[in-house]
């Protein structure tokens, strides 16, 4: 049964979440009425919905997925990391320099070679903020950090 | 007849050199998403959205792009399916069987060329029928009110859901998760707030391109850490990239037939392309396959799921221009595109907005030419970006996301969110959860719930209203049935088959 405990803890959160979010719409009031149904009743009917599939799902669980060792799972809290780091950093930073570090961080977490993904992070940088901001017209942050240039 | 006309009008929004380019950069880039394995059109187009948006692009020009990458990619995905045995998305997997085998024989050339071949055909028949059943369907669902459009919006779910993965009640989940998801923010008849925990940032609610990134593109980032960081190297020779004549002429009722299966399968929203190829696949083997040659290299064994993938690539694009209710996850992406751009597609969108119908469907005539020469000649060019190594490409996919998330908003909260549902999606992933049904309960939320309101309000507050209507019970029987259908179906037949044809003639 062992196997099948991913479904059934999966089951269980949902179970949770479903209720906790069918609770929450029951404070969803309205002083006029504006239409029958109101802001509560399309919450109801899903966390009826969910709450009953996720029942469904803690009786009567899939096998398991095999999840990856501790070495990978190290990597993909690395890699999370990494962009919560650059989420804050973009704007201090800006869009050049913070991006060039957050790609140099994954390719390594990605095994690249130390030196080549330091120069292809650079370069990548830089055409991305060429393209996107020159020929695209969307507006990246150029970095607090720079503001006593002027810029 | 009134059919040429208003292609002709099509024909010249299409040829516009703005449009000309969208439709090579959406060829082109859709090619790149179908072949790169990891990356698929739903990314591709969700990528390009705020782009559009800082361009200021009509809704048309849009379009054409987005529906360039939707039809390009199911050119592509077929490059590292032939050459690797890697189906670059889910549509491919049936190609791999006869196309690898090709490969192993050292007929990549050929086998490549008639993917072209056979897309470009599929393709082409499809747009066909797309232009004539579309406006065809649209005058009929102009008498669907709101409780039938309830109803086909669940008809929509209840089909991606009961197709869309192994287990029904991890789908319909999903489902139910999406259609959560859309409920946050301002309710937009009372003003309420819903589910914002009192943030700002969230009163407008989940924007739909920071949370399709997420589950898309930052999951699949997050799933590929767990295998090897090589790129791959294509070690085959190509050989020529043509076919002879006589395959050609081999291949031609079997194109025809794919294009067919593929087109209508596709028009049935949840089924798509991977069902598509696999009925042609099968239903060829059936048909023609009398020296038992399919599973060892036969060519029609590549043109049966090539016609019908790309043929119903153009299928699908039906119940979302004419209903406004798309049935797959790519559809939803171009949904909520075009909602952020304040069309609502229903059934007077053609009526209405001519020159986004015709203007898509003359573009599609272009791109399925361009894409058969871009395949043609060009297909060397495409094998080489397939060995860039992982290290570099999945960095870069992920920064091309952060571009794309932060321009939505310009904030950096976004990037939070969409590395929050990264992880949620990488676990759903894992746990089998399917994650198309989460972008489509998220965009068409809204308006399955404002549709509810609305037939509740006309009824004073009686739910029999929702089957009322002998249209709206035909579409909730439908909906009843696809949701338990396809499991007994699929437990007594397909599965069946399948296994059959893997214990004996694979290799």
């Amino acid at each position: 049964m062992s196997q099948r405990l991913s479904d059934r803890i999966a089951g269980v959160l949902l179970l949770i979440f479903a209720s906790w979010y069918g609770l929450t719409a029951r404070s969803f009031n309205v002083n006029f009425i504006a239409d029958p149904v109101g802001p509560k009743a399309f919450p109801f009917i899903l966390a009826v919905f969910m709450g009953l599939s996720s029942l469904y799902l803690i009786f009567k669980p899939d096998e398991g997925p095999t999840w990856p060792p501790f070495s990978v799972w190290l990597r993909i809290i690395l890699v999370v990391i990494s962009f919560v780091a650059y989420a804050y950093m973009l704007v201090p930073l800006g869009f050049i320099l913070a991006t060039t570090l957050e790609l140099a961080s994954l390719s390594l977490i990605f095994r690249g070679p130390p030196l080549r993904s330091l120069m292809a992070a650079l370069l990548f940088s830089l055409v991305m903020y060429a393209l996107f901001a020159f020929g695209l017209e969307l507006g990246l942050p150029t970095g607090r950090i720079f503001s006593f240039l002027g810029v | 007849m009134e059919v040429f006309s208003l292609l002709a009008q099509g024909f010249a929004i299409a040829l516009q050199p703005i449009n000309i380019l969208l439709a090579f950069v959406g060829v082109f880039l859709g090619t790149l998403v179908g072949m790169l394995p990891g990356i698929g059109p739903i990314n591709g187009i969700a990528i390009l959205i705020p782009v559009t948006f800082a361009l200021g692009l009509p809704p048309e020009s849009s379009l054409i792009l987005f529906a360039g990458i939707y039809y390009g990619s199911q050119y592509g995905n077929s490059i590292s399916t032939i050459l690797l045995n890697v189906p670059g998305t889910a549509s491919a997997v049936v190609t791999a069987i006869d196309g690898y085998a090709m490969t192993k024989k050292g007929r990549a050339g050929p086998a490549l060329a008639m993917s072209a071949i056979a897309s470009f055909f599929g393709g082409t028949v499809s747009v066909i029928a797309l232009m004539l059943f579309a406006p065809l369907l649209s005058q009929w669902a102009i008498r669907f009110g709101p409780a039938e459009y309830f109803a086909l919006m669940v008809f929509a779910f209840s089909t991606l859901s009961s197709l869309a993965g192994a287990n029904l009640a991890k789908a319909l989940i999903s489902t139910a998760f999406g259609l959560m998801l859309a409920t946050v923010g301002l309710d937009p008849n009372s003003a309420v707030a819903r589910y914002t925990f009192g943030e700002l940032k969230l009163f407008d609610g989940m924007d739909f391109v920071v949370v399709t990134i997420g589950f898309f593109a930052i999951s699949e980032v997050i799933q590929i850490l767990e295998e090897s960081s090589k790129g791959q190297q294509v070690k085959s020779a190509l050989g020529r990239v043509m076919i002879s004549s006589r395959e050609f002429i081999k291949s031609l009722w079997t194109m025809v037939r794919g294009s067919v299966i593929g087109f209508f399968i596709g028009v049935l929203p949840g089924a798509g392309g991977t069902i598509a190829s696999f009925v042609s696949y099968t239903t060829e083997k059936r048909l023609v396959d009398r020296q038992n040659s399919f599973g060892r290299g036969d060519i029609r064994g590549v043109a049966a799921p090539e016609s019908a993938n790309n043929a119903s690539a153009n299928g699908a694009m039906i119940p979302l221009l004419t209903l406004g209710v798309p049935g797959s996850g790519t559809t939803a992406v171009m949904l909520g595109a075009l909602l952020g751009m304040n069309i609502t597609p229903g059934p007077l969108l053609i009526a209405n907005n001519p020159q986004i119908f015709w203007g898509l469907v003359a573009s599609m005539y272009i791109g399925n030419l361009m894409l058969l020469l871009l395949n043609l000649p060009l297909v060397g060019l495409f094998v080489r970006i397939l060995s860039v190594p992982r290290w570099f490409l999945l960095p870069a996919v992920a920064a091309i996301s952060f571009i794309a998330v932060y321009a939505v908003n310009n904030s950096p909260f976004d990037l939070l969110l969409m590395t929050g549902f990264g992880l949620v999606g990488y676990a759903m992933r894992k746990t089998g959860f399917p994650l198309a049904p989460v972008i489509l309960g998220l965009v068409l939320g809204p308006l399955m719930e404002k549709n509810l309101r609305r037939a509740l309000s006309l009824s004073g507050g009686d739910w029999t209203v929702l089957f009322s209507s002998p249209l709206a019970i035909g579409i909730w029987i439908l909906a009843l049935a696809s949701l338990f259908l396809p499991t007994l179906v699929a437990r007594y037949t397909v599965i069946r088959r399948v296994d059959s044809e893997e214990d004996g003639e694979i290799d």
